[in-house]
C-alpha cells in the first residue's frame, strides 16, 4: 500500500483562531519569563530550600513525552509494525518539537541563560548535565536526519536511523533520570532506579499523548484514521502503565522498608499533605488504575472516546508522578545530623512548601504553546501527515 | 542556495556542533592537590555558644545577598542548633558553612565546570561561568549554596565582588583575605577561638595538631566527601 503525505491547508477560521490563542499564551509565558529577570527570581516559587521548582517538572515532562512518539516510529521502521508507518513521519516530528520545547524550558529556568554556549564550550565529564546537554542537542539532531531520509525516500537509511533514534532515546531518559538519581545527599532522589522508571514512564505518557495528538489531528483536518490502529497503540499503552507502577512501588516500597529513608517516604505517602494527594489521586488512582481498568477492560477497550479518555489521564498521571519526581525530594528538609533535631534561621531541619508562582505557570504553558504553533507550523510547511491511515488489512 | 541545501547545510552545522566539543566528554580531568597548601579548618564546638558574631562579620565581608525574605535570603555562614531527640537534652550550636569536600558533589554535577576545586583545596565558583541552573544546590548536602534571587543594592565591602543575580554563590574560606595572608573573617572575628584556620599538609600547624590531638568528626562523613572543616566536640 502505498502511503501519500500530504500538507494541510491550514487556511481554516478555526485554525487561525488556534494559533492566535497559543500566540497570546506563549506571549504570555515570555513575558512572565522576563519579569523573572527584570524583578528577579523571587516571584517564581522557588528559593534557597527548593532551587528546582515547575520548570524543571515541565522539563523532564516533555523529555520523557518526546519518547513515546519516537517509538510509535520505531514501530514500524525497527519492529516491523508496517501498519503504523503512516504515523512515522509525525512521530518523530513530535519527538523532535517536545525535545526543543524541554531544552527552552530548562534554558529559561537558568539564572544566566544568555551564558547558553557555555555548556557546549566548558564540559565536565563527571556531570551528568553535561552528558545531556550533549545527549538532547544531538537527539534533535537525529531526528532531523531521521525525518530528512523518510522525505527524500531515502529507505536504506531508515532502519539504521530508527535503531540509532531508539539507542539514543534509551540514553536520554536514563540521562534525565539520572540527574535525579545520582543525588547522594537527598534521600527520595539517590535511586539506581530513577532511570528505568523514567524510561518507563516516559513510554507510557509518550504514547498515551500520540494517541491524543492523533486522534485530534486527523479529526481536525478531516483526515481519515483507521480505529484499528488506534487501538493497537492502546495496546501497547496498558502494559507501559503497568510497569510504570511495578517501578513506582519497588522503589517506594524500599525507601519505606529502610529505616534512614522511611521518614521522607513515609512524608510523601502518608503525611496528608499535597504531595500525598497528587501520589494517590494522581499518579495511583487516575494516572494508572484508571486507565488501566479502561485499558484491559473488554467493554471500554476498543472505543475511541475511552481510550482517549484514558490516554488523557495517563498524560496527567504522569505529570502527577513528575512533580512527585522533582518537588518532595527538596521540600523534606537535608539531613545533616541524621537521627538528630536542627534548626538554623535558614530554613534547616522544617518542611519549607514550594507554593508554585503564576509566573512559572506562564511560562509553562507558553512553552507548551510554543510547541503546539511549532506543531502546527510544520504540518503546513511540511508533508508529515498521510492522506489517510488505514489499517493494512485493507488492502486484501 | 535553495532550501533543500540551506537545510542540509544547517543539518551539518548542527551536528559539528553537537558532536565536537563531546569530544572532551571522553577524557576525565583531575583535581589534585598539589604538594603546597591545602586549606582546612577546625571548629571547637565545646568552646562555641552560638553569638552569631561571625555570621554578621561574613555577611558585611562578603557582601552576601541579604533580603528580608527568610527564603531568598542568602547564607554563606549560619549557625544551627542541633539537639538529640532524646528528652531534655542540650541544644548544641555549630556554625556550619562550606565543607570545602575533597570529593565534592558540587563540583561533580556543575555542568560548565563553574564550581571547582582550587590546588589549595578551597572549592570556588566562577560566577562569570555560572549558568545558574542551581545543580550544585540541589546536589550539596550541607545546604552551602545560595541562588541569588534578584539585584541587591549596595555592597558592604568594596573589596570584595559581589554576586549577581542569577548566580549562585558560597563560603570561599575568605579566599582574597587567605590569598593575602590573612585569615577568613570568621575566623579572625571569633573571640572565644572557636575557629582555627590553616596548612592541613603541614603538620605543625594548629589546624592540624588539632585534627590529630583530639576526636575530631566531620557532618556526614558517611557520604565520603572528605570534608576539610572539622569539628571538636561534634
Amino acid at each position: 500500500m502505498k502511503i501519500y503525505f500530504t500538507k494541510i491547508d491550514g487556511k481554516s477560521k478555526g485554525m487561525y483562531a488556534l494559533l492566535a490563542v497559543l500566540a497570546i499564551i506563549a506571549a504570555t509565558g515570555m513575558y512572565a519569563t522576563y519579569a523573572m529577570f527584570a524583578q528577579g527570581h523571587y516571584i517564581t516559587g522557588m528559593n534557597n530550600q527548593i532551587p528546582w521548582g515547575l520548570p524543571i517538572a515541565v522539563a523532564i515532562y516533555c523529555i520523557g513525552l518526546s519518547a513515546g512518539s519516537l517509538v510509535l516510529s520505531a514501530l514500524s521502521a525497527v519492529f516491523g509494525q508496517k501498519e503504523f508507518k503512516p504515523f512515522a513521519r509525525i512521530a518523530v516530528f513530535v519527538a523532535a518539537l517536545l525535545l526543543v520545547g524541554s531544552l527552552l524550558s530548562i534554558i529559561l529556568d537558568w539564572g544566566r541563560p544568555d551564558r547558553l554556549m557555555l555548556p557546549f564550550l566548558y564540559l565536565n565529564p563527571r556531570s551528568i548535565f553535561s552528558w545531556n546537554g550533549f545527549l538532547y542537542s544531538s537527539y534533535v539532531f537525529i531526528c532531523i536526519v531521521y525525518l530528512w531520509a523518510m522525505f527524500t525516500g531515502r529507505d536504506s537509511w531508515i532502519k539504521p536511523m530508527g535503531i540509532l533514534a531508539i539507542i539514543w532515546a534509551v540514553g536520554v531518559h536514563s540521562g534525565t533520570g539520572a540527574i535525579f538519581g545520582f543525588i547522594n545527599a537527598r534521600e527520595l532522589y539517590h535511586s539506581p532506579l530513577a532511570s528505568p522508571t523514567f524510561v518507563t514512564a516516559a513510554l507510557s505518557s509518550g504514547t498515551a499523548l500520540m494517541i491524543l495528538i492523533l486522534v485530534s489531528t486527523f479529526k481536525a483536518t478531516g483526515r481519515f484514521l483507521d480505529n484499528r490502529l488506534i487501538i493497537g497503540l492502546a495496546k501497547l499503552l496498558g502494559p507501559f502503565i503497568l510497569v510504570v507502577l511495578y517501578f513506582v512501588t519497588v522503589e517506594y516500597v524500599v525507601r519505606l522498608y529502610t529505616p534512614s529513608t522511611s521518614e521522607p517516604t513515609s512524608f510523601v505517602l502518608f503525611g496528608g499533605n499535597l504531595y500525598t494527594y497528587i501520589f494517590w489521586v494522581g499518579l495511583i488512582l487516575l494516572g494508572s488504575i484508571i486507565p488501566c481498568i479502561i485499558l484491559f477492560n473488554p467493554m471500554t477497550k476498543n472505543s475511541i472516546p475511552w481510550i482517549m479518555f484514558a490516554s488523557l489521564l495517563v498524560v496527567i498521571g504522569v505529570f502527577c508522578e513528575r512533580l512527585i519526581f522533582v518537588l518532595p525530594g527538596q521540600i523534606f528538609p537535608l539531613n545533616l545530623f541524621p537521627d538528630m533535631e536542627m534548626t538554623s534561621d535558614f530554613m534547616d531541619g522544617v518542611i519549607t512548601w514550594y507554593q508554585v508562582s503564576v509566573a512559572e505557570i506562564a511560562q509553562g504553558l507558553g512553552i507548551l504553546s510554543i510547541v503546539a504553533i511549532l506543531y502546527i507550523v510544520g504540518l503546513k510547511l511540511f508533508a508529515m501527515l498521510p492522506d489517510e491511515a488505514r489499517h493494512l488489512d485493507h488492502e486484501l | 542556495m535553495e532550501r533543500r541545501d540551506f537545510l542540509k547545510l544547517g543539518g551539518i552545522v548542527a551536528a559539528a556542533g553537537a558532536v565536537a566539543p563531546a569530544s572532551s566528554l571522553l577524557y576525565a580531568s583531575k583535581v589534585e592537590s598539589k604538594n603546597g597548601n591545602k586549606y582546612g579548618m577546625v571548629i571547637d564546638l565545646t568552646k562555641c555558644d552560638g553569638c552569631g558574631e561571625c555570621v554578621s562579620a561574613c555577611r558585611t565581608a562578603n557582601n552576601v545577598a541579604t533580603f528580608p525574605d527568610e527564603k531568598i535570603n542568602n547564607h554563606l555562614l549560619r549557625i544551627a542548633h542541633v539537639k538529640s531527640k532524646f528528652p531534655n537534652s542540650q541544644e548544641q550550636a555549630i556554625p556550619l558553612m562550606c565543607m570545602h569536600c575533597d570529593n565534592p558533589p558540587c563540583v561533580h554535577v556543575c555542568p560548565v565546570k563553574a564550581s571547582f576545586v582550587r590546588k589549595d583545596g578551597i572549592v570556588l565558583i566562577d560566577k562569570h561561568r555560572c549558568i545558574g541552573c542551581r545543580y550544585c544546590m540541589v546536589a550539596c548536602p550541607y545546604k552551602a549554596r545560595s541562588f541569588v534571587f534578584k539585584h541587591h543594592e549596595g555592597s558592604s565591602n568594596p573589596e570584595v565582588p559581589k554576586t549577581m543575580h542569577g548566580v549562585v554563590e558560597k563560603c570561599e574560606f575568605c579566599v582574597s583575605r587567605v590569598d593575602h595572608g590573612q585569615l577568613p573573617v570568621c575566623v579572625e572575628t571569633c573571640k572565644k577561638g572557636v575557629m582555627s584556620f590553616g596548612n592541613l599538609n603541614d603538620k605543625d600547624s594548629q589546624v592540624s595538631r588539632l585534627i590529630t590531638s583530639g576526636r575530631v568528626h566531620r557532618v556526614r562523613e558517611d557520604l565520603h566527601l572528605g570534608a576539610k572543616v572539622y569539628y571538636l566536640g561534634l
